[in-house]
């Protein structure tokens, strides 16, 4: 490794390269993965694009109230996304673990200048110096050459914060979750944080109309102070005549980053330390009998029993799928909710919960890994296999079914149509099972079996992610017909919506659980290889 | 079944495999394996590291498909009669995660309904297992959080639970401190005495040399030589023969001189 040439003096080049070339290396004989990239390169350049286009029309309209506004707001609102992104949905590009290089002679100085400048060298680090640049752009338009070269300082000490501050607060988070148990509670409440997104944002729209825009501009001003916005307003300091602002925010830049690095080098050392096995700590009751502690009082002793209790379990301690049931109760509550009390029909939304909660399955195979051994090696069959996996689902979805009919009947004023409204839940979860099973079986890929939270999805799981879009739209599309029966039938639908609408979910999820079932007999030692990490 | 296996007393093998091929990509990882695992053998299977003992065994569990070969275990046929061979077999896979979000006694009772086990007897034997492995009965510890010693032990003890006639251990001793290992081996010991067949996979000459009737050595995906102990073995240490059959490198002295 080039890494040990670094005596001579602290050099960030050798990172940079050894992460090109983990980029490049990636790509041999991986097409899905370079298709990928190339995916990413796309999306990254119409990011730039954009944003470098909505940076630069107060420039070009002249408005240097808007520039203010928008450069300060904007800005602030990059380095948040850089901060709350990669911990709710990204992750962190971990190419370079840093654990990897704890047995390596190099300074802490060293190392963080090198995994810094290897984190600029991406994408997305890229695209935000891109799109920031349109800021420069404002700036030059509106007081010319000596501005925008400020304002260029400003925009490369602003990405250098974005970077930094993503960088450091994943490693701290990473590093306090160490235990298994704070890393499951983590990826829970970061799963309701998630969920909540989307009623914030309608929350903070509503508000955005009714606000007055003078209050706004307050709010940019203070930003502008605060490393937050401090490095997108000085060019416009410039442009205002505040010549004596520079100074002092070129010092909460430099103040902010060597803070940032600082906190991050001290995470850092203790992620390097590694993790201190706990695994010892026996928690000891009384012995139940193990087929008790298993099944409980009520499921049946036998193979069946097993597979339910083994799934209603996972559902309950795996926090992929607990956070996949939290995000689904809070979207299928939520969704409906606001619609009818915005006055639209609850119908439609009702289909889409539906739906909703079938696609959780889409990758119900990867979920374990190859945990799943255990049931080939048993050689279980298929239909039991699929059956247990679905009635487990059910078991939590439809009560929350239930629930979501109850609360819309109730908000919306029309508690008479709770009856119909529950036929056409059932119905769309039925369907969207008898969609997702086979599915399910055809398209199971891995996920991470990563210690990290915050870790990627590697390579081909994305692509296979379309196929839940698929499934969603298919139910969509199959309960069409169902649909229009209930807006022509009108009131005759509030009698026979339950029991017509739960037929129709009951034949389509027993026709897809068939064939489920018989490719799974098929294929399932090459599920278990689709699911197996690091294929 | 395009090989007919005799089906005759004690002639059937435990375990048949002929001309298992099995390519990953580009690379060739198992060759046209062949190889009669005698019932009522201890049977080490030995190789550096990727030659192919993982994927061998695998597909001779039925967890692998080959491309090419067949798989016999007790003389029925792994990927064409799947149910009646698995029903006979108990499995230890190396690299493979178990359903650790359940509790050890948890975990036992899944496998042994699984197993389509009469839930009495899983309760009993399940209890007896953890108490000999010594994993406590009531230890309510999620299997995620056990150290690897004991998920190598409570694996086993998933794979004796249905009492299966042939045992496939991949690694068993890997990560098991001496104590549980002796107990480990006594256990396997006392299990071939009572007529089962154990194959297991390893690269630990000692533990295979001190354990096994049989042994095959395989290197690059080729089995280099099998039979009984002795007759592999013949009158050196099996870790010469070992070293000459993989083709190892013996240190003349001349290298690394100034270590």
């Amino acid at each position: 490794m080039a890494v040990t040439t670094a005596e001579a003096g602290p050099s960030v080049w050798p990172f940079v390269r050894l992460k090109l070339r983990m980029l490049v290396n990636g790509w041999r004989g991986r097409p899905a993965r370079t298709a990928l990239f190339v995916a990413g390169v796309v999306l990254a350049g119409f990011f730039a694009v954009a944003g470098y286009a909505i940076f630069a029309i107060p420039g070009v309209v002249g408005d240097e109230r808007a520039a203010s506004l928008l450069l300060q707001l904007g800005g602030s609102m990059l380095v948040f996304g850089w901060l709350i992104f990669p911990l709710l949905f990204f992750g962190v590009d971990e190419s370079l673990d840093p654990s990897r290089f704890a047995l390596l002679p190099l300074s802490r100085r060293t190392l963080i200048m090198g995994l810094f400048a290897a984190a600029l060298t991406g994408l997305p680090a890229l695209s935000t110096l891109a799109a920031t640049a349109g800021m420069v752009s404002t700036v030059a338009d509106l007081g010319g050459a000596a501005a925008a070269f400020v304002q260029f300082v400003g925009i490369v000490g602003g990405v250098l914060i974005c970077v930094a501050v993503s960088r450091a607060v994943t490693s701290a988070f990473a590093t306090g979750l160490r235990s298994r148990r704070s890393r499951d509670l983590a990826v829970v409440l970061f799963a309701v944080v998630a969920a909540l997104l989307g009623p914030l944002q309608l929350a903070l729209l509503a508000g955005a109309e009714r606000a007055d825009w003078p209050a706004f501009a307050a709010i940019a001003d203070v930003l502008g102070w605060t490393p937050l916005g401090a490095p997108w307003s000085l060019g416009l300091d410039v442009v205002a005549g505040r010549l004596w602002a520079v100074p002092l925010k070129l010092l909460i830049i430099v103040v902010t980053l060597v803070g940032l690095l600082r906190w991050w080098s001290a995470t850092l050392e203790r992620a390097m330390l590694g993790a201190a096995s706990n695994g010892s700590s026996r928690a000891t009751g009384n012995a139940g009998s193990p087929t008790g502690l298993l099944l409980g009082r009520r499921l049946p002793r036998s193979r069946f029993g097993a597979l339910v209790a083994r799934e209603t379990r996972y559902w309950w301690r795996e926090t992929r799928r607990r956070a996949s049931l939290i995000t689904f109760s809070v979207a299928g509550l939520f969704l409906p909710v606001s619609i009818s009390l915005s006055g639209g029909a609850a119908g439609p939304m009702a289909v889409f919960v539906g739906a909703l909660a079938a696609v959780a399955l889409a990758n119900q195979f990867g979920y374990e890994g190859n945990a799943y051994a255990a049931n080939v090696a048993a050689g279980v069959p298929g239909r039991v296999e699929v059956h247990s996996r679905a009635a487990a689902h059910a078991v939590f979805v439809l009560p929350l079914l239930l629930l979501v009919a109850l609360v819309v009947g109730v908000v919306s004023g029309r508690p008479e149509r709770i009856a119909g409204d529950l036929g056409l839940l059932l119905a769309t979860y039925g369907a969207g099972l008898g969609l997702v099973l086979p599915v399910s079986v055809r398209g199971a890929y891995s996920l991470p079996e990563s210690t990290s939270p915050f870790a990627l999805s590697s390579g081909g799981g994305l692509a296979k992610g379309f196929l839940t879009l698929g499934v969603m739209l298919g139910t969509l599309v199959a309960t069409v017909p169902l649909q229009i029966l209930a807006w022509v039938l009108g009131s005759v639908w509030l009698w026979i919506g339950l029991p017509v609408g739960a037929a129709f979910g009951c034949a389509a999820y027993l026709i897809g659980s068939q064939v489920a079932g018989d490719w799974l007999d098929k294929r399932a030692p090459e599920v278990l290889v689709a699911v197996t990490a690091g294929r | 079944m395009t090989v007919p296996v005799q089906r005759e007393g004690d002639q059937i093998p435990a375990m048949a495999l002929r001309g298992l091929v099995k390519r990953f990509d580009t690379k060739l990882a198992v060759s046209g394996v062949s190889l009669d695992v005698p019932a009522g053998s201890f049977y080490g299977l030995l190789g550096p590291n990727g030659a192919g003992k993982t994927t061998t065994l695998s597909m001779a569990v039925g967890l692998l498909r080959p491309d090419a070969g067949h798989a016999f275990l007790l003389g029925y046929d792994v990927w064409a009669d799947p149910s009646a061979a698995k029903a006979r077999l108990g499995v230890l896979p190396d690299g493979v995660r178990l359903f650790d979000r359940l509790t050890g006694p948890e975990l036992l009772a899944y496998h042994g309904l699984l197993r389509g086990m009469d839930a009495t007897t899983v309760d009993q034997r399940a209890r007896e297992l953890l108490d000999v492995l010594e994993l406590g009965a009531g230890n309510r510890t999620l299997v995620v959080d056990y150290s690897a010693g004991m998920r190598k032990k409570i694996g086993l003890a998933c794979a004796l639970l249905h009492a299966p006639r042939l045992l496939v251990l991949d690694e068993p001793f890997e990560a098991v401190d001496p104590v549980s290992a002796a107990r480990i081996r006594d256990i396997l010991q006392r299990y071939v005495a009572g007529g089962g067949t154990v194959i297991f996979s390893s690269h630990v000459m000692e533990v295979v040399e001190r354990l096994c009737s049989h042994v095959a050595i395989l290197s690059d995906g080729v089995l280099r030589l099998h039979g009984t102990l002795g007759a592999v073995r013949g009158d050196r240490s099996l870790e010469e023969v070992f070293v000459q059959v993989v083709g190892g490198r013996v240190s003349t002295g001349s290298e690394l001189a100034w270590l």
